[in-house]
């Protein structure tokens, strides 16, 4: 199975463009066979364009699609070993659930469909629907059908498109689960589109995070989280503290930084950006990975931690953890997720805190880039924002 | 008060019935009228029962050859309406050409003329090319006018229509005319339907057009019309009520094989 090629998706130089607008912009991308791939960004990044692509729904500007050995670029959808799982479904209204199940089957020729298609809707736990059509099935029931429609055709590679955008939030939960597990169960390459964080990084193998038309950084999810290499992949990927810092000094493999009266460590290694003495580097530290300790306290600290001071401007209690934001002079909005262990009742709006952190969790970005980019509000989050 | 309250609480099924027994009303009079054996040679006054026409529909002269008139032009005019309407409705809706805009309210032009300015001018057509008047002109005549009508019914359908679920055929390995045939045809076959039935109605019962281009030819209407003049054969009656019945049956049939689908599916 791991020689197996067959599944590969390969993208290389693909690009499209609308006239004068450019969705994607040439990218290359292989997608290994059994993976579960998952494309990520706000709508309008060229996600859904490159998805239809392999799909053979869209055809590219330019570059070349293989599926395999086989080059597809030119192939009509109706040719390609792949399936998709369309957004918001596109069930055939006028079939009824065995039928639309069947079709695929159907149109290759195959006779004798019954067991398969049962077989299916049983995998999927739809086996007493069969006759019913798809207006009269819940959203959850509709987003399992078209799963099945989809799978039974065995295809190379399954696309999945926004599959679960129309699902409420517990549901979708379950859905990422279920779509794992049939995932792992059939072994199939699955590339799966979303704008949703969250929803990638639990069901992916791999990520690839996109932004305007091309590939800001790919990676495992936990490596993106941690080590994102642009603003856009920090903020977009749960939520960043950036600081903007110059480079003082180093000692070993660690870069010492200035930043407002402080010195804040680096490791080197978690640096994507050339550092020079003197020069300026974005740093930046993940909520989570901050402890909050009252003014009062600060002797308390153990030594060698990055520390910055700051006022809390506001908290937030959300059960599983307190979120404070904290005005410091380095950055006015520093986002702090304490866990509810030992809550100390001084930490209010108002109370003067020292946040501090092991340097091992920070990470450095180039500092030429927008602090803002990938943020809800900045260019491109809006649209998403808005829907 | 009482009688107030009552009828407040019935207004909305009052009104239902009377509507209803106004649509009825004439379709009830022809009806009794069929049975009627008038004294002289109009159908206009009670006399007494006879089921004579209903033995003998065809008993008056040339009525069964106009009414295969009628029946012919109507199901050519549907067909051809139909197909093309289908067509132009799909062209309209699906792609960009240059002109769209002025073919789409020229589409909508024979709704709105009034119908003897078309007859006039149409009859001015077919005289200048030289054509024959007769059953070819009737049909071209009545293509022409139901054309609009079946654009208009399967546009809206058409309109409504996903997209992807075109896609999503081509996705599951149909080809072009396995997507058409499987899939955009079933989805658009009611806006098609009720084009076509649209289109067999307006045709069946022209007047206007018909009178003006039909030469020596003689449909149903004209029949009807012209016999008016001489007195009421009692078959007319017989010819509407049959007809009457029948879209009746249609409608009942439909709503038979309606029902039982969704018990099917409950």
């Amino acid at each position: 199975m791991t020689n197996d090629t067959s599944g590969d998706v390969r993208l290389s130089g693909i690009s499209k463009a609308y006239g004068s607008f450019t969705a994607v912009h040439p990218l290359d991308l292989t997608v290994p066979q059994g993976s579960f791939f998952a494309l990520l960004g706000a709508s309008g990044c060229g996600k859904t364009t490159t998805l239809r692509m392999i799909a053979g729904l869209e055809e590219p500007s330019a570059g070349t699609v293989f599926l395999g050995d086989q080059e597809v670029t030119r192939l009509p959808p109706y040719k390609r070993p792949v399936n998709t799982v369309f957004q918001s479904y596109a069930l055939f209204p006028h079939l009824d659930i065995f039928e639309n199940v069947a079709f695929g089957l159907r149109r290759r020729g195959i006779k004798s469909v019954k067991k398969q298609v049962e077989e299916m809707l049983d995998l999927v736990q739809l086996g007493e629907q069969a006759r019913k059509k798809p207006h009269q099935l819940s959203g959850g029931q509709q987003q399992r059908v078209a799963v099945a429609r989809a799978l039974i055709n065995h295809p190379k590679v399954l696309l999945l498109d926004e599959p679960l955008g129309a699902l409420d939030l517990k549901l979708r939960r379950q859905m990422q689960l279920e779509l794992k597990r049939i995932q792992t169960e059939v072994g199939i390459t699955f590339v799966h589109v979303t704008h949703d964080q969250e929803e990638a990084m639990t069901m992916a193998d791999t990520v690839a995070v996109m932004n305007a038309g091309r590939v800001e950084q790919l990676g495992s999810p936990a490596d993106l989280y941690e080590n994102p290499r642009t603003t856009f992949v920090a903020n977009f990927l749960g939520t960043s503290n950036l600081i903007e810092a110059d480079v003082d000094s180093r000692s070993g493999d660690e870069i010492v930084l200035k930043a407002g009266g402080g010195k804040l460590v680096l490791p080197e290694a978690r640096c994507s950006a050339p550092t020079t003495t003197g020069g300026k580097v974005l740093v930046g530290v993940r909520p989570e990975k901050i402890s909050l300790t009252h003014a009062h306290d600060a002797g308390e600290i153990p030594a060698g931690r990055n520390r910055i001071t700051g006022k809390i401007a506001d908290s937030r209690f959300i059960g599983v953890s307190t979120q404070y934001v904290v005005d410091s002079p380095v950055c006015p909005d520093f986002e702090v997720y304490a866990q509810n262990i030992d809550r100390d009742t001084r930490l209010v709006p108002g109370a003067d805190v020292v946040l501090h952190w092991n340097p091992a969790h920070t990470f450095g970005l180039d500092a030429t880039q927008s602090l803002l980019a990938g943020t809800v509000g900045s260019v491109g989050i809006e649209e998403e924002a808005a829907v | 008060m009482a009688l107030v309250n009552w009828l407040r609480r019935n207004l909305v099924v009052i009104a239902g019935l009377l509507t209803l027994g106004y649509l009825l009303l004439p379709n009830i009079i022809v009806t009794v009228f069929s049975f009627n054996e008038p004294r002289g040679r109009f159908n206009y006054e009670w006399q007494q029962f006879s089921a004579d026409a209903w033995k003998d529909p065809c008993g008056v002269s040339d009525l069964c050859g106009s009414l295969s008139v009628s029946l012919r032009i109507a199901f050519w005019a549907t067909l051809g309406a139909t197909a093309l309407g289908t067509m132009i409705a799909f062209a309209l809706v699906r792609y960009r050409f240059r002109a769209r805009g002025a073919i789409n309210s020229l589409i909508f032009l024979p709704m709105a003329m009034p119908e003897v300015v078309m007859a006039a001018s149409l009859l001015t057509l077919f005289l200048n090319m030289g054509a024959q008047l007769g059953f070819w002109t009737i049909l071209i005549a009545h293509v022409m006018f139901c054309l609009s009508f079946v654009v208009t019914a399967v546009k809206a359908r058409v309109m409504s229509m996903d997209p992807r679920l075109e896609q999503a055929a081509q996705d599951l390995y149909a080809g072009p005319f396995q997507t058409f045939i499987r899939v955009t045809l079933p989805i658009a076959a009611p806006g098609i339907a009720a084009g076509a039935l649209l289109a067999f109605a307006l045709s069946f019962d022209d007047f206007i057009i018909t009178n003006f281009n039909a030469g020596s030819t003689v449909t149903f209407p004209m029949f009807v019309w012209g016999s008016a003049q001489r007195g009421t054969p009692v078959q007319i009656n017989v010819i509407g009520t049959a007809m009457f019945l029948v879209a009746v049956l249609f409608v009942l049939a439909s709503m038979v094989i309606g029902n039982r689908r969704t018990k099917q599916k409950a």
